[in-house]
């Protein structure tokens, strides 16, 4: 008789909890599907843009002394805000994660020299090209190898889920590829000797190799590629709204010169 | 089927038996529930998930070999500490309170850091060398202080014994008081073993490809978020549930010789 009790109040509270995860899902889709009509009206002044940058990529996007996010892109979409007629908002967002932060709408947009991929591609949208970028190979300053063949046998490192990442991760022959979370680390760990090689974006590569670093690392060669790796912004995929807004600032800003007044204000090639 | 407690009498205390479940208790349900998904999602799901099992298991190799070599260094440790700690000798005793207030004072995550990235200026040591020094200075200064509460468990005129006996300071220690110390010890030192396998996930901030790190990798070049880190933690469980049943057979063992 206890037994039969048992089973079934085990039976009565899995159907309970069961009907209550589906009465859950039901409300939730029907917020989702009252939210647009009520949001429309809202827009009065100029929509804010909420951008995540991983802010440790110097010289596109890094922590100033005063705790903001600044650097190349960040400026690049200050201007393009204020000519597309939107406010933008900087986050700060760890690299590893910040895709999944964008697909889950923690944010608006990515800006965070994010290289426009065709993976990537399936997954969000893009924004017209910002600039291309090449993937550049670094080492320490009195090393001999002169491109990533010379390195076989040695260790080389990369930021996780990154390009420079992908180019090499398939190249057979190197003792250990590490990836890090940030590409400081693995040109802290290049300089100190734990590693003999990095690969990074081509601002990247030489902010560390002419600034931080100058007289211990160096630029050696530059990874041929067979397509022209360009970056720009990441939206959800759909998100039509910003992804216009975004196009609209940053063709306004390439067109009247203010782009490549930026450029050379931060001294880019 | 009728409720019945066994009461042990000889034990003092009313305990209801374990044989009440049989086999339904948290550990077999874990893992069962934990060894069934896998095996699940790897036949029936295999596009990502046969990949994800594929790609972590080398992840798996590195922390289980962080894991296996910390916790030998830091028992090791953990002896000297928890010795020093009850030694009479001022100087001794100072060394390894100090040594126990300065690194519980400091986060695992940042002695990791420090270690490697701080120091590593000036002595270049490998990435896994200094995941294990870190793991080891750490929980070795845990694990001194619970050496040092068992062996202060064990009541004082077993040392009083001993000593009138014939056995020198050494002797009593080695052979009266740390075998019996050994009871009270396991338990926690077990919960230790399994807090430290959990935190070899912190090291994967060192670029050290352990299971996390092979993890992140693999998530965020597919972007399989999901299904990547319900492997991942799948992983950790089984292997955090195999070395806690290490643990508890340890104990029953240990307990089993002391009761006859």
């Amino acid at each position: 008789m206890k037994r039969l009790f048992k089973s079934l109040f085990v039976v009565t509270t899995c159907a309970v909890l069961a009907l209550a995860v589906v009465g859950c899902g039901e409300k939730k889709e029907e917020k989702k599907a009252e939210a647009p009509a009520a949001a429309a009206p809202a827009p009065a002044g100029p929509k804010t843009i909420i951008f995540a940058s991983d802010a440790t990529y110097p010289p596109m996007q890094f922590m100033n002394e005063q705790k903001e996010i600044s650097g190349f892109e960040v400026d690049v979409i200050k201007a393009a805000a204020e000519k597309g007629g939107f406010k933008a908002e900087f986050k700060n967002v760890a690299w590893d994660g910040i895709f999944a932060g964008l697909a889950s709408g923690k944010y608006d947009a990515i800006s965070s020299s994010v290289s426009i991929t065709d993976e990537r591609k399936a997954t969000m949208d893009f924004s017209d090209p910002i600039m291309p970028i090449e993937q550049m190979l670094v080492v320490g300053i009195k090393d001999k190898a002169t491109d990533l063949a010379g390195l076989k046998g040695k260790s080389i490192g990369a930021q996780i889920g990154t390009t420079s990442y992908f180019v090499v991760k398939d190249v057979k022959g190197f003792k250990a590829i590490k990836t890090y979370d940030e590409v400081g680390l693995a040109m802290e760990d290049l300089v100190k000797g734990s590693i003999q090689g990095v690969v990074a974006d081509s601002p990247v590569a030489v902010e560390y190799t002419t600034k931080k670093y100058a007289d211990k690392i160096k630029i050696v060669a530059t990874l041929k590629s067979d397509k022209v790796e360009n970056i720009g912004i990441a939206v959800k995929k759909g998100n039509k709204e910003v992804l216009d807004l975004v196009n609209k600032g940053l063709a306004a800003i390439k067109a009247d010169g203010t782009f490549d007044k930026i450029k050379a204000a931060h001294k880019m090639q | 089927m009728s409720e019945t407690h066994i009461i042990d009498v000889g034990e003092g205390a009313a305990i209801p038996s374990r044989s009440d479940w049989g086999l339904f208790n948290a550990w077999t349900i874990s893992i069962v529930g934990a060894v069934c998904t896998i095996a699940y999602l790897i036949l029936f799901e295999p596009s990502p998930y046969k990949r994800i099992i594929f790609y972590l298991a080398d992840g798996v190799i590195i922390t289980f070999e962080v894991t296996v070599i910390s916790i030998i260094c830091a028992c090791i440790i953990g002896l000297i500490t928890g010795l020093g700690r009850v030694s009479k000798n001022k100087a001794i005793n100072l060394l390894a309170s100090t040594y126990v207030e300065i690194i519980r004072g400091i986060p695992l995550l940042v002695q990791l850091f420090y270690i490697y990235y701080a120091l590593g200026r000036l002595l270049n040591v490998h990435d896994l060398t200094a995941a294990v020094i870190a793991m080891s200075v750490c929980y070795g200064a845990y694990m001194g202080e619970v050496f040092r509460a068992g062996i202060t468990a064990i009541d004082k005129g077993q040392t009083e014994a001993a000593r009138s006996l014939g056995f020198n300071t050494k002797q009593t220690m080695f052979l009266v008081i740390l075998p019996q110390a050994w009871r009270t010890i396991l338990p926690p030192v077990g919960n230790e073993f399994i807090a430290l396998l959990k935190d070899t996930s912190l090291v994967s901030i060192l670029a050290v490809s352990d299971l996390l790190r092979r993890g992140r990798e693999f998530s965020s070049e597919t972007f399989l978020y999901f299904e990547t880190f319900t492997m991942v933690a799948l992983v950790y469980l089984v292997i955090t549930l195999l070395l806690s049943k290490g643990v508890s057979l340890m104990e029953a063992r240990l307990s089993h010789y002391v009761r006859h």
